[in-house]
């Protein structure tokens, strides 16, 4: 008998920050402009030690200007997925549902293409219209989860088969949509399009986006891991969890409201990146445990992890051209969803 | 082995929900309580269960009984506070159940009942340990305490061999035990078993419900077990409640209850009662002519 | 009872934890504080402002050394202009003429590697608004790197297009020349189609699903010049058609795009053996035309595929040309025929594929 403990759960995350810690390290190291550790390690202290009129100022570039912020933007946006997906995974007492199973994603990229469209015919300028991506991707998440909010309620209340269900619907219903909008979109625009559904990372957000990201990040994976135990509850029963003391209504609430904020920023700013939702809560739960308390914070980590190798290889692989961040997680991610099938999903 | 429950005093500590005509001999008292649900609101009314009476003690065990759908489950899902009495109410030492706070209401009633299949299967002492959720703040790691309450309850049923097997590789009868043991970790006031005897042979039937007698009597439980089982019923229940149709028909002392022309009637098939020596009712089915 | 100090020392600690990282997340990152953007040694230097074809201002730093091209056409025109020795960088798909394969690469045209620009430390970069994305303009933006857009939709804009740049790039000079050479070659191809009524021609950018150019793209305009009318009035760039309305319109030619003739004449070969396709007159008399794939890119070299078109078009109207419609010439007045046939059969296939990837 082992219960979970603080230490042990502060002992899992320090392991595994020292292993986020490592990751970006050679992140910034590795690229299509070669990096020596050593300067690296001299460049970052540098830095600390705001002396950056002495950095050579391509290094300055392209590690912080270029990389870094790539990399900050990986972390955040694969931790936002994981816990959002591990939170879906339980709200929907479901192992197969991801972040983008209630079509968050697809209404983000509905708004996103929208935003793309009428974009010429409004006068902007151009720091307003490169906003107008992530803001209509925004909108259009947050109207998404909203309907399937609604669509889903059964008796005045969120239900999981009914939420499942309508979630399916919608995102269906919005491909159609998309498919729609792609056919009417020109030339370099449809690229550009096609590239952001896939997830990608290479345009850095401006600097409200990402604060914005980050500080989302933070509220709702506090939000959520408020609700860690009832949550570990919610999965062994709905109405044993009633009896046991947990206000059923509220956490759902909580949950969906958190988890779909998640992933709506994350999508906003990144496109529809997949699999990291979805698998990388399972093998925290192989390494870990089911219970939340721990699974949560570790998804997290792992999922930032998850999304910075990807990215690293994604704009290493085929240098200097790059892959979609989507492409590399999807062809890492489908065998190791076909071995964790087999192992049942922990 | 140190008393299991808490001492009353502590019971009563909040006021919220007091009703004011506290006897502090009667622990649980079912005052008139009925129910109608239907699945639409301009629709009349599917199931109804009709005012119901009874009253209980620290450490007596009640037995309901009655055909399929006759509001058995109902019955206790008012009690447990889930659900909301069209009338009348539950009072448990006095607090009326529904208007119990989520935590307070899991602090003082456990509930055992078939469990829904688990998603990712944990271990019997994690299953347990659940039962301590009423008792934690929200960002909590179990204590000592909440360890040890985890141990005795499994001990209690003699389930202790099981403390770290996966659920889903025991047998339904040793689920059954952790399963209780989850509730006694609760350390409840009143304990509500919802057909616990539907999957388990004879002998398991037996050994639960003398297990549940022994609690109850060791711990002062205030148990309420809804069965088919009439014979154990009779057996093991300190009273009896006989239902038909949402209707309760009789309640009161096994003997009482278990009368031929009132069985025949409820179960529409003939039956024969005999006295055993202990004054307790055994029900027969008649040899075949 | 558990005693009231654990839980609260757990709460405390997560409460550190989550405000470190909270200010972890919010600390404002080296960017900010950077000094400012790659430049040479500070004194030396000297902007001009220009508004490039997008509306943007665009700060130049003068002279324009260090050039990084994000489109193919822009790269031709580089080297049209005469300043390739100033090109420092150009995308995988720059492969003309074959000396542009050489420079370095810096990925796609729809997603450059920044860091790879940035290394290359130019003082300009060239994009242009139908290829390349405002994200990647964004993004130079922030870092500081300059970049001037150019968004021609007619011959005539790519002409004065051609001259602007070279004003911008610091060469004026030879860009009228080469305005007014390409201004000759178009004056003396409209004297000659003076009069004559232009065919009806079906431009193919893809055989399946069928895919055309739209009425504003420069395309339609260099078919006009060459004395054809596209039969596709769509006011969408790269509009599907569908072949009942082909074969309805029935035009006189089909043209193609391609890097030689025998893959031109290939990629007829391969659409007259379709069903449906026998249909077409042109299909059947096997009247069709393969020009340069240069007509896919807006820049100088869209002329000489003008002129040929015109050539295979309208035979009579050029007397001293033995011209056959169906065989094919790909001249170009800047270079020798035989460095044309050097090229790897890919190339053609990467412009179309990266005009019709764009459609896709």
């Amino acid at each position: 008998m082992r219960p979970l403990t603080l230490s042990r759960l502060l002992a899992h995350c320090a392991i595994l920050s020292a292993v986020l810690f490592v990751v970006v390290v050679i992140a910034l190291k590795l690229g299509a402009v070669p990096v020596s550790l050593y300067g690296l390690g001299h460049d970052l202290l540098r830095v600390l030690f705001r002396q950056t009129s002495q950095l050579s100022s391509e290094y300055q570039l392209i590690i912080f200007d270029i990389r870094l912020p790539r990399i900050l933007l990986g972390i955040f946006v694969g931790a936002s997925l994981s816990v959002a997906g591990a939170s879906f995974q339980a709200l929907l007492r479901n192992p197969l549902a991801d972040p983008y199973v209630l079509g968050v994603s697809s209404g983000a990229a509905v708004g996103a293409i929208i935003g793309l469209v009428i974009e010429p015919h409004l006068a902007l300028s151009p720091a307003v219209a490169a906003l107008l991506t992530p803001i209509g991707a925004f909108l259009g998440a947050a109207l998404t989860v909203t309907a399937v909010y609604f669509l889903g309620l059964r008796q005045g209340q969120i239900d999981s088969g009914t939420l499942l269900l309508a979630g399916i619907i919608t995102a269906s219903f919005l491909q159609a949509i998309i498919m729609f909008f792609m056919s009417t979109l020109t030339g370099g625009n449809y690229r550009g399009m096609a590239f952001w559904m896939m997830g990608e990372l290479s345009t850095p957000p401006q600097r409200i986006v990402s604060l914005i990201l980050r500080f989302g990040f933070f509220l709702s994976a506090a939000a959520i891991y408020t609700t860690a135990s009832d949550l570990n509850l919610l999965l062994a029963g709905e109405k044993e969890a009633m009896h046991l003391g947990v206000d059923v209504r509220r956490v759902r609430l909580v949950v969906y409201i958190a988890a779909s904020l998640l992933t709506g920023l994350a999508v906003s700013v990144s496109g529809a990146i997949g699999y990291v939702g979805l698998l990388v809560p399972h093998v925290m739960r192989l390494l870990f445990g089911s219970d939340h308390r721990i699974l949560l914070p570790t998804a997290a980590f792992g999922g930032a992890i998850a999304v910075v190798v990807a990215d690293t290889l994604a704009r290493t692989v085929v240098s200097p051209s790059e892959l979609p961040v989507g492409a590399m997680t999807a062809i890492a991610g489908a065998p190791l969803f076909l071995y964790l099938m087999r192992r049942r999903l922990a | 082995m140190s008393s299991f429950a808490r001492s009353p005093a502590s019971a009563a500590a909040r006021p919220i929900g007091d009703a004011g005509d506290f006897n502090s001999d009667i622990r649980l008292s079912v005052e008139q309580v009925s129910y109608a649900y239907s699945a639409n609101p301009t629709q009349a009314p599917l199931f109804t269960l009709e005012a119901t009476r009874f009253q209980a003690r620290p450490g007596e065990i009640v037995a309901i009984v009655g055909p399929n759908a006759c509001g058995k489950s109902t019955l206790l899902k008012l009690i447990a506070g889930s659900l909301e009495p069209l009338s009348g109410r539950v009072l448990l030492n006095g607090f009326v159940t529904h208007a119990l706070p989520h935590r307070t209401r899991g602090q003082r009633i456990a509930m055992v009942q078939q469990e829904s299949p688990l998603l990712f299967p944990s271990r019997a002492w994690e299953f347990v340990l659940q039962g301590r959720h009423p008792y934690g703040r929200t960002l909590r790691f179990e204590t000592e305490e909440d360890i040890l309450i985890a141990r005795n309850a499994l001990a209690q049923v003699g389930a202790e061999h099981l403390t770290d097997r996966f659920m889903d590789q025991i047998s339904g009868g040793e689920k059954q035990r952790v399963i209780l043991a989850r509730a006694l970790a609760q350390q409840p006031l009143l304990l509500l078993l919802d057909e616990p005897t539907l999957h388990l042979d004879i002998g398991a039937q037996v050994d639960l419900l003398e297990t549940l007698r022994r609690l109850a009597s060791a711990n002062r439980y205030t148990v309420v077990v809804v069965t088919h089982e009439l014979n154990l019923a009779g057996q093991y229940a300190d009273q009896v409640a006989l239902f038909q149709k949402g209707k309760c028909l009789r309640v009161g002392p096994p003997a009482t209850v278990f009368q031929r022309e009132l069985l025949e009637q409820v179960f529409q098939t003939p039956l024969t009662v005999e006295l055993g020596s202990s004054g307790r009712p055994r029900v027969n089915m008649p040899s075949a002519k | 009872m558990p005693t009231r100090k654990d839980p609260r020392k757990n709460i405390a600690a997560g409460i550190a934890i989550v405000a470190f990282l909270l200010c972890a997340g919010l600390w404002p990152s080296p960017a900010a504080q950077a000094q400012t953007p790659a430049a040479s040694p500070a004194g030396s230097l000297v902007y001009k402002e220009f508004v490039d074809e997008a509306g943007r201002t665009v700060r130049v730093p003068q002279p324009v050394q260090r050039i990084v091209s994000l489109a193919p056409s822009l790269t031709e025109t580089i080297y049209a202009l005469g300043l390739q020795d100033r090109l420092v960088g150009d995308t995988d798909f720059c492969d003309y003429p074959p000396d542009a394969q050489k420079k370095t690469k810096v990925g796609g045209a729809i997603n450059p590697s920044l860091e790879q620009i940035a290394a290359l430390r130019p003082d300009l970069v060239l994009v242009t608004k139908s290829l390349n994305l405002i994200q990647t303009v964004n993004a130079l933006d922030r870092l500081g790197i300059s970049s001037y857009g150019t968004d021609p939709h007619t011959v005539k804009d790519i002409v004065s297009s051609t001259e602007r740049l070279a004003g911008v790039l610091g060469v004026p000079e030879a860009g009228a020349t080469l305005g007014a050479d390409l201004e000759r070659h178009l004056a003396d191809l409209q004297q000659r189609l003076n009069g004559v009524p232009p065919r009806r021609v079906l431009f193919i950018v893809w055989s399946d699903p069928l895919i055309s150019a739209g009425k504003n793209t420069f395309i339609a305009d260099a078919l006009r010049l060459a004395g054809a009318t596209s039969i596709v009035d769509s006011s969408q760039d790269w509009p599907h058609m569908s072949l009942e309305e082909v074969v309805r319109l029935q035009p006189d030619f089909l043209v193609f795009a391609a890097s030689h003739s025998d893959s031109g004449q290939n990629d007829f070969e391969i659409l007259a053996a379709r069903p449906g396709w026998r249909g077409l007159d042109a299909v059947r008399n096997r009247r069709f035309a393969v020009i340069s794939d240069a007509v896919n890119r807006p820049a100088p070299r869209i002329v000489s595929a003008i002129e040929d078109l015109a050539r295979q078009l309208h035979p009579e109207a050029f007397s001293a040309q033995p011209g056959d419609e169906k065989e094919k010439k790909i001249p170009s007045p800047a270079q020798p025929q035989a460095a044309l046939r050097l090229l790897p059969s890919s190339s053609g296939d990467s412009a179309l594929l990266e005009v019709c990837a764009c459609a896709l």
